[in-house]
C-alpha cells in the first residue's frame, strides 16, 4: 500500500514540476549527533583492528606461533645402527636388523570386534587368553610384543584395529649362534651389550642417533625440512680377531670331547703367536643367543676367561724355564728323583712313576714332580714370583674382555719351602686358561711376552722379554719331548706336524681341601714346533671316565684341533712324511 | 616517460613473481623425490644387511661340513693320505 502510494506522491511531484533538489524530502534536517556517532563507531572499529593487529602480531605472536608449529611441524627421530661384529675375514657374527615393537593403548582396543583379536593374538603368536591378560590394563601404553619381524608387523597393521600402533626398534641377529657367542656376547631388548664384546665395545658400537624438523601435510607426507638435519650416526663396525673357521673347529672338538668323556665342562682357546690375537675361544656347554629363553649361568660361563683352576703340571716349564735362564741348570743336569716320594717339612710330594736319577729334560718329559721341586727349592720364592707375575699370572688382564679374573699367586713372603715347591707343579696358584696360554708366549716366541688381543691386529705388538731366546728354544725341545714316545702327552700328537706341549691334571680344591675324585685335565701346546704359529690350550672339567690324566683327556683335543687348525691355515708340514704317525683314533676319519 | 618504466617494473614483478612460484614447485618436487630416494637407500642397506646375515647362517661351517659329509660324502683331509710336493730350490 505504502509503496503504491509513495510512487504516486514522486509522480505527482514530477507532474507538479518540482525539480530533485527542490525536494521537501531533503529539506530535512538530521541532528548533528547521529553522524558524529556513525564516524565514532567507525573509527573504534579501526582502532579495534589495530589494536588486535598488534597484539596478534606483537605480544602473543610466540604462542601463535607454536601452535602453528605443533600443527603442522613434526620431530623425525632418525635412529642409528648398531654397528655389526665380523670375524677376522668379515664374516657376519652379529648384525642388526630393522623390527617392530607392538603396542596398544588398552582401551581402545577392547572395542575392537573379537574375531579381530583372535586373528591378532594368532599373528602375535601368543593365545587369546594371553592377550587379553595384557589388554586388562589401567595404564595407556601395553606392549603387546617386542621385536616382532617386519612381515609380521606389517600384516598386524593391516587388520587395522583402533589403538594398535608399531614402533621402530632393532633386533641383533647372531648367525653362528652357539659357536661364537661366548666371543660374541648378546645385547638385550633395548639393544645394549649384555656380554663379552658386545658388552666391552658397547660405546663404540651403539652410534649417534639423530633428528630432523619437518613439515607434514594432512595425510603425513613430508614437505620439507624447516631446521637443518641432525644427521645419525650409525656404531662402528668392529672387527674381531676370531677366525670362523678355527672356532668353529676348536668348538666341535670341545663339544664331542665333553661328550666322550663325561665331563661337566670343556674350553679350548688358540692364540697367534705373532700377533697375540685370539683366533678361537670356545666353551661347552653354551647357549644360542638368538633365543635366550632357557639361558642357565652354566651355559653362560666363559670358562676360558673367568674360571680359574690350579694347573697342575702345566705350570713346571715356568720353573724350569727360570732355572734355565738364570744358569742354575742346564737341560742336562742330572737330579735324583728318588722312588717318586720326596718329603719336604712333613708333606710328602709323590710321582706317579719312580724315575730315580733323570736330567731336566726327562723331568718336563715325564712330568715329575720331585724333579721340579727340587729345582724349585735351588731358588729364592722372589725370584719365581717375579716370573710368575711378569707372565701374568695374578695379575688382572687388560685386554678389554668384561670378567676376565686375575687369578691368584700368593705374596712369596709367605711362601713355605712346601707351598714352593708345590707351586712349581702348579698347586697352591690359580690361573684362568687365558692367563696360562699367553704365558706360554714366552716359550713360543723367543722368550717374550705380548698382549692379547680380541680385535684385529694390524700391526705386531712389541714384546716384553722375559727369558733369553736360548732359554725359550731349549723350552720348546723340551715340551716336544712330551709329545714324543716316553713323554706323558703322545696323544697330543699331529701326523705331519711337530708339536710340543705340556700337559696339566689337577685335582679340583673343593670345601678347603683337594677333590680325590674330581680333577681339570689341560694341555696348553703349540705347533708347527720349527716354527710355532698357534698356542692352543684346552681345558676338560671333572671327566667323568676312568680317564682324567690331562694327557689323555686334553692331549687328543688338542691333537684334533691343531691337525684341523694347521690344515685349515695352509701350513706346510714340517714333520718328515715318513715319520708320519697314524693316529690310534685313524676310524673317525670316515665319520 | 615515468609510466612506461612502471610498466616495465610491474611486468618484470610479474614474471619474478611467476618464476618464485614456479621455482617452489620444482623445490617441493625435488624435495619428494630425494626423500623417495633416501628412503630407498635405507630400504637397500637394510636389505644388504640380511643378505650378509643370510650369507654367514648359510656359510655356517657347521651346515657346510653336514653337507659336505652327508650329501657329498666327502671326507677330512689328513697327512697320511696327502702328497706334499716342495718347489724347486726352496730346499
Amino acid at each position: 500500500m505504502s509503496r503504491a502510494s509513495n510512487t504516486n506522491t514522486s509522480r505527482v511531484a514530477r507532474s507538479k514540476g518540482v525539480p530533485f533538489s527542490k525536494n521537501p524530502v531533503l529539506a530535512v534536517r538530521l541532528p548533528v549527533w547521529r553522524s558524529r556517532v556513525v564516524l565514532f563507531v567507525l573509527f573504534a572499529a579501526f582502532a579495534g583492528l589495530g589494536a588486535r593487529a598488534l597484539w596478534l602480531q606483537g605480544l602473543s605472536t610466540q604462542f601463535l606461533q607454536k601452535q602453528g608449529e605443533i600443527r603442522y611441524a613434526r620431530t623425525l627421530d632418525l635412529p642409528a645402527t648398531r654397528g655389526k661384529i665380523t670375524d677376522r675375514d668379515g664374516q657376519v657374527l652379529a648384525s642388526s636388523v630393522p623390527v617392530k615393537a607392538i603396542w596398544a593403548i588398552p582401551d581402545d582396543v577392547q572395542e575392537a570386534p573379537p574375531a579381530k583379536l583372535k586373528e591378532l593374538a594368532k599373528l602375535l603368536d601368543m593365545s587369546n587368553a594371553d592377550l587379553q591378560k595384557k589388554l586388562d590394563s589401567d595404564r595407556g601404553f601395553v606392549y603387546l610384543k617386542r621385536q616382532v619381524e617386519q612381515d609380521v608387523a606389517d600384516q598386524i597393521t593391516k587388520l587395522g584395529i583402533d589403538g594398535i600402533q608399531t614402533r621402530k626398534e632393532y633386533k641383533r641377529f647372531y648367525p653362528q649362534g652357539e659357536v661364537t657367542t661366548h666371543v660374541v656376547g648378546f645385547t638385550n631388548v633395548e639393544d645394549a651389550g649384555q656380554e663379552s664384546m658386545e658388552l666391552a665395545q658397547q660405546k663404540t658400537l651403539v652410534g649417534q642417533p639423530g633428528s630432523r624438523r619437518v613439515i607434514k601435510d594432512r595425510l603425513g607426507h613430508i614437505v620439507e625440512d624447516i631446521e637443518s638435519v641432525r644427521e645419525p650416526h650409525d656404531g662402528k663396525d668392529l672387527t674381531l680377531s676370531i677366525d670362523s673357521k678355527l672356532q668353529y673347529i676348536a668348538f666341535t672338538q670341545v663339544k664331542e670331547s665333553v661328550e666322550k668323556f663325561h665331563a661337566k665342562a670343556g674350553a679350548a682357546i688358540v692364540l697367534d703367536v705373532h700377533t697375540g690375537e685370539v683366533l678361537a675361544l670356545a666353551n661347552w656347554p653354551t647357549y644360542n643367543p638368538n633365543d635366550r629363553s632357557k639361558l642357565t649361568g652354566e651355559q653362560l660361563r666363559n670358562r676360558v676367561m673367568t674360571d680359574t683352576f690350579e694347573p697342575g703340571s702345566s705350570l713346571k716349564p715356568f720353573t724350569v724355564g727360570l732355572a734355565l735362564d738364570e744358569k742354575r741348570i742346564t737341560p742336562h743336569t742330572m737330579f735324583d728323583t728318588g722312588n717318586g716320594a720326596m718329603v719336604i717339612a712333613d708333606h710328602v710330594v709323590h710321582d706317579t712313576h719312580p724315575h730315580y736319577l733323570i736330567d731336566v729334560q726327562t723331568i718336563i718329559q715325564k712330568s715329575s714332580n720331585i724333579g721340579t721341586s727340587k729345582i724349585a727349592l735351588g731358588m729364592p720364592p722372589q725370584e719365581m714370583w717375579e716370573m710368575f707375575t711378569k707372565v701374568g699370572f695374578g695379575q688382572q688382564p687388560k685386554w678389554g674382555f668384561p670378567g676376565a679374573v686375575a687369578g691368584r699367586v700368593r705374596p712369596y713372603k709367605s711362601w713355605r719351602p712346601i707351598e714352593q715347591a708345590n707351586m712349581s707343579f702348579g698347586q697352591g696358584i690359580s690361573v684362568s686358561l687365558i692367563q696360562l696360554a699367553r704365558a706360554y708366549m714366552i716359550f713360543a716366541r723367543d722368550g717374550d711376552i705380548i698382549p692379547l688381543s680380541f680385535q684385529k691386529v694390524t700391526e705386531a705388538p712389541h714384546g716384553t722379554q722375559v727369558v733369553s731366546a736360548k732359554t725359550a728354544a731349549e723350552m720348546r725341545e723340551m715340551l716336544e719331548m712330551v709329545t714324543l714316545p716316553g713323554g706323558s702327552a703322545v696323544k697330543a700328537q699331529v701326523p705331519g706336524y711337530r708339536v710340543g706341549g705340556k700337559t696339566g691334571t689337577a685335582q679340583k680344591f673343593m670345601n678347603g681341601r683337594y677333590s680325590q675324585t674330581k680333577y681339570i685335565g689341560n694341555f696348553v701346546g703349540m705347533a708347527p714346533m720349527s716354527n710355532p704359529r698357534f698356542i692352543i690350550a684346552v681345558m676338560i672339567d671333572e671327566p667323568g671316565g676312568p680317564v682324567h690324566v690331562g694327557g689323555d683327556v686334553a692331549g687328543p683335543v688338542f691333537s684334533a684341533l691343531a691337525a684341523n687348525a694347521l690344515r685349515a691355515k695352509n701350513i706346510t708340514p714340517d714333520s718328515t712324511l715318513t715319520h708320519i704317525i697314524i693316529p690310534d683314533n685313524a676310524a673317525q676319519e670316515k665319520m | 616517460m615515468s609510466g612506461k618504466i612502471n610498466l616495465v617494473l610491474t611486468a618484470l614483478l610479474v614474471a619474478c613473481g611467476l618464476s618464485l612460484v614456479n621455482a617452489q614447485y620444482q623445490a617441493r618436487h625435488l624435495f619428494i623425490e630425494l626423500e623417495r630416494t633416501q628412503s630407498q637407500a635405507r630400504q637397500l642397506d637394510i636389505e644388504w644387511a640380511q643378505l650378509q646375515l643370510d650369507q654367514s647362517t648359510l656359510g655356517k661351517h657347521a651346515r657346510i661340513e653336514e653337507i659336505a659329509r652327508r650329501d657329498l660324502n666327502m671326507t677330512p683331509l689328513t697327512a697320511a693320505r696327502t702328497q706334499y710336493l716342495t718347489p724347486e730350490g726352496s730346499k
